[in-house]
């Protein structure tokens, strides 16, 4: 269905119209990024968290002030699940205090807390792991971007890099708009994400130049050779990102709570991903100026060589 | 297609020979596999404290009547002549147990050791199970901050002290000593620029990476003391060995075996204990800066201190020796029942112990304690306290005791510092993180449960979408999650997390990305009127290219996480990127293998119109 679609001209107007959806949506993030920002994890900004859980059911609030008569100092109280609650202290609390509380509640026959794990980062580590992940990212975006233009038409290129940056201020912006913590798996997550989005942008592109290579095709318009590549990928595409979303789901639903932000990055990722590969990856090339041409001079370079490499 | 049938028989034997060393690799990885079906288990083992001179290991009944009266109920106890192993019920308990026993038993040794529980014939291969990460085992992490640059100001005062010293030593007058803002400086009058030369040799001796230059200034010599770029990086160097040294040999004399102890950086030590529930003693003794030092007293000039009791003293800036040069220290009892440390010295220390005492008898000398604290201000300093001052009533050897000692965690703890050794550079925890034995299984249970929902949809709909080719598909996917597991068990340093687990879950949705492309094709090949197996020859031949260029970028991107990442997500880039590597090699070699011999059976089978 979605093949009668793309055909001809329909095709075209869709990844366009696509593309104006992606430019609004990845506004809407810039904005509320650089209003709200992200909510960063213990690992960015370092301190004191603990995670533990009560015998028996006690309210938030109940808890709360409990914990209050017991510590000096400001708290974070969040109920992570069914009597399983997460208290967060900023890293200039002393320790003294912070085992205060954690005493009370182990020893108060009402609340009856087990301590399941607990974490302290200083806060300077918390800098430098910021520090690394965006060089990680950085990097990681470098990295991938020369291996494209040394692979493909820059044209190409291009195309899949804005899909890719695409890709991440969308996760980002969906996390900054929802208050999920940001934290060292979420950063791993989107370096998962930009090997996953590129990976789609790639077969599309790869396609493209497939296409564009066949001397038959010459006559064809640039946007038609586009939404037949598009047509030809569709179903590895769909098929794909449905087994990877759909393992990626049952991390979400069963792994529990410490890989929930992991997984919500990765299932957007790969949902606007997916998007992005048929609308930007494909559809900017167009826009650059994309034709057979640019594929019959490279013929007799000897970058043919290198790109037939196995 | 003529070629094809002409290229039958030389291709056949290729085909043989690849297909063997294709299943060669798929059973040795399969077997590396096998012992994750048989976890570890956590036994403890009791046996006499090292450094006791008391014997007071229990019967092994004792021990399991008195765990199971402690509510840690004892499946095995075995009797192992000097030592005695126990396996509990629930082995996440084993911690527990251990502070049990020792409370208890305080003169016994406890270690918790895992054990493998696969087949004696898998042991002979030396295959053992994947190594499980923290959150998925439980335990304690550190991360200790080493403050280089404290180091090199303390070597700096003391190359500058004994320089003061070595000078009245050679009787060097006329040498002047003046600490500068990067080290220290010694100026030589004229009439002494010939006992210049013997104190900068004793002194770079002492120290090898201080770096001198002398200037001539009018009629004055002039001397500069600092650390080069290449001396401060050797000693940055020696510094950061010698501090883990010291803590592998902490963390060894706490008994806990499965320590992973390594450098993080330039100037971080990450330390990983398994199995440990309780931070408290390992912090205290990890953390710990405590250095001893034998004074000699002064009556004029030299160094004050401060005495434990109150009041100030002077001593000899240089120590007489210090607690580097201690072999073994045990605790113990005066006569008084005031606890002490009972200390005997190799052989170094004992001659300097020894000449010292012969030529002081009846003199005093003093011990003092150094420990770093950080301040009001979060800066580390050095506190240097004399906790005695004692007659020498004797020419002392190589043993002697140090009393009036603050209680007896403090005695035991200045023991096992000694024995482990001491810090040169003060330690400071910036990362600290305690994982429950319970979380940990809950971690696992959770992570197996996702992987299984993910792998059952992966595989239904594959099977229900490609029918015969789904198949195949399925079985690459197999081969490729038992070939990762595998993977991952053979090579050392592979260490499995939470996310390593999330990463497992995420390969196997994609690792079908790649019979997909494949399949694609070949379904393609055969609307372009192939026949099956040249659509499949072709199917495979064309994907390769788009394969490779998908694979390498995710690769791209999962060695930079693992360059740059620690711990948990090092874990998922491992994954991430050994899941690559196997499932192009089950999804692209393995699959085109099964599907050829699939496909060439059934073509000669049914003839030329077998259907895809």
């Amino acid at each position: 269905m979605l093949n009668t679609f793309l055909k001809g001209e329909a095709g075209t107007r869709l990844r366009f119209s696509g593309m104006l959806l992606s430019a609004i949506l990845v506004l809407l993030s810039v904005f509320t990024l650089s209003q709200k920002g992200l909510d960063f994890g213990l690992d960015f900004t370092g301190g004191y968290l603990t995670e533990f859980t009560t015998s028996q059911g006690v309210e938030l609030k109940e808890l709360k002030s409990f914990i209050t008569k017991n510590h000096n100092g400001e708290f974070e109280l969040t109920a992570q699940g069914n009597s399983h609650y997460q208290l967060r202290e900023a890293p200039s609390d002393s320790t003294a205090n912070s085992n205060d509380w954690q005493s009370a509640i182990t020893q108060n026959a009402d609340i009856n807390a087990e301590v399941l794990s607990s974490a302290y980062i200083g806060s300077q580590v918390g800098d430098e792991l910021f520090e690394q992940g965006c060089l990680a990212l950085f990097s990681a975006m470098v990295a991938v971007m020369l291996y494209l233009a040394v692979r493909f038409e820059w044209r190409l290129a291009v195309g899949s890099v804005v899909a890719l940056v695409h890709d991440l201020l969308l996760v980002l912006g969906l996390f900054s708009l929802l208050n999920i913590e940001f934290n060292l798996t979420v950063l791993a997550s989107l370096l998962a994400i930009i090997g996953y989005s590129l990976n789609d942008s790639i077969i599309v592109g790869d396609r493209v130049r497939e296409l564009l290579r066949v001397k038959s095709n010459n006559a064809l318009s640039p946007a038609s050779i586009i939404n037949s590549a598009i047509k030809s990928t569709l179903t590895r595409t769909l098929i794909t990102s449905g087994t990877t979303l759909a393992t990626v789901a049952s991390v979400w639903l069963l792994a529990g709570a410490p890989l929930q932000g992991f997984a919500i990055a990765l299932f957007t990722g790969i949902v606007v991903g997916t998007f992005s590969s048929i609308c930007i990856a494909a559809t900017l090339p167009e826009l650059l100026g994309l034709s057979a041409k640019n594929y019959e001079e490279k013929l007799d370079v000897k970058t043919q060589a290198l790109m037939d490499m196995p | 297609m003529l070629s094809v049938k002409k290229d039958q028989k030389p291709f056949m034997a290729k085909f043989k020979l690849s297909y063997i060393a294709m299943l060669i690799v798929l059973v040795l990885l399969a077997i590396s596999a096998l012992p994750n079906l048989y976890p570890n288990k956590s036994w403890l083992h009791v046996s006499n404290a090292p450094h006791s001179e008391t014997q007071d290991v229990p019967s092994n009944q004792a021990l399991v009547t008195f765990l199971n009266n402690q509510g840690l109920k004892v499946e095995q106890g075995l009797d192992k002549q000097a030592t005695i192993n126990i396996l509990l019920n629930e082995p996440t308990k084993s911690a527990q147990a251990q502070a049990a026993i020792k409370a208890q038993y305080p003169n016994t040794q406890v270690k918790i050791v895992e054990h493998a529980t696969s087949p004696p014939w898998l042991q002979n291969f030396g295959l053992s199970p994947i190594k499980l990460g923290l959150d998925l085992n439980g335990g304690v992490l550190f991360v200790l901050d080493v403050d280089l640059d404290k180091a090199v100001d303390e070597q700096l005062v003391s190359a500058y002290q004994q320089a003061k010293s070595i000078i009245v030593k050679q009787k060097a007058h006329g040498l002047k000593t003046q600490q500068t803002e990067h080290g220290f400086e010694i100026n030589a009058l004229p009439n002494a620029v010939q006992k210049l030369t013997p104190v900068i040799d004793e002194l770079q001796s002492r120290f090898a990476n201080l770096a001198v230059t002398t200037t001539n200034n009018g009629n004055v010599k002039n001397a500069k003391f600092s650390y080069s770029e290449q001396g401060r990086s050797n000693f940055d160097k020696e510094v950061m060995s010698q501090t883990l040294t010291t803590l592998r040999s902490r963390i060894e004399e706490l008994g806990i075996t499965e320590a992973v102890t390594q450098r993080q950086g330039k100037q971080r030590i990450r330390i990983e204990l398994p199995g440990v529930q309780d931070p408290t003693e390992a912090k205290r003794i990890i953390g710990a800066t405590a250095s001893l030092g034998f004074y000699q007293l002064k009556e004029v000039g030299g160094q004050t201190f401060n005495m434990q009791s109150g009041g100030t003293i002077n001593l000899e800036p240089v120590p007489i020796f210090t607690g580097d040069h201690i072999n073994n220290a045990n605790i113990g009892r005066d006569d008084w029942g005031k606890p002490l440390v009972q200390l005997s010295l190799d052989g170094q220390g004992g001659d300097a112990m020894s000449a010292f005492s012969k030529a002081n008898i009846g003199k005093p000398m003093a011990t003092v304690y150094s420990e770093y604290s950080q301040n009001a201000n979060g800066e580390t300093v050095k506190k240097s306290e004399v906790i005695n001052v004692a007659n020498i009533a004797q020419h002392l050897s190589s043993r002697f005791s140090i009393t009036n000692m603050k209680s007896q965690q403090a005695a035991a703890d200045l023991a096992l510092l000694l024995r482990a050794g001491s810090l040169t550079a003060p330690v400071t925890i910036v990362h600290e993180q305690t994982i429950g034995p319970s979380l940990g299984s809950e971690n696992i249970s959770n992570g197996l449960a996702a992987l299984m929902l993910g792998m059952g949809i992966t595989l239904a709909f594959m099977a229900l979408w490609y029918r015969r080719l789904g198949l195949i598909a399925n079985v690459a996917l197999l081969l490729n999650l038992t070939s990762l597991v595998g993977l991952m068990s053979l090579l050392p340093g592979v260490v499995l997390t939470l996310p390593g687990i999330a990463g497992l879950v995420l390969t196997i949705g994609m690792a079908v990305d790649t019979n997909v492309i494949i399949f694609e094709r070949i379904k393609e090949e055969r609307r372009k009127g192939r026949t099956p197996y040249q659509a499949i020859q072709e199917g495979y031949k064309q994907a390769a290219n788009t394969i490779f260029d998908a694979n390498i970028t995710t690769m791209i991107t999962a060695l930079i996480l693992y360059g740059i990442g620690y711990g948990p997500v090092k874990g998922f880039a491992i994954t991430l990127a050994l899941g690559l590597i196997t499932s192009v090699f089950t999804g692209v070699y393995v699959s085109k293998v099964l599907s050829q011999t699939l496909y060439l059976k059934l073509a000669k089978k049914a003839g030329v119109n077998a259907h895809a």
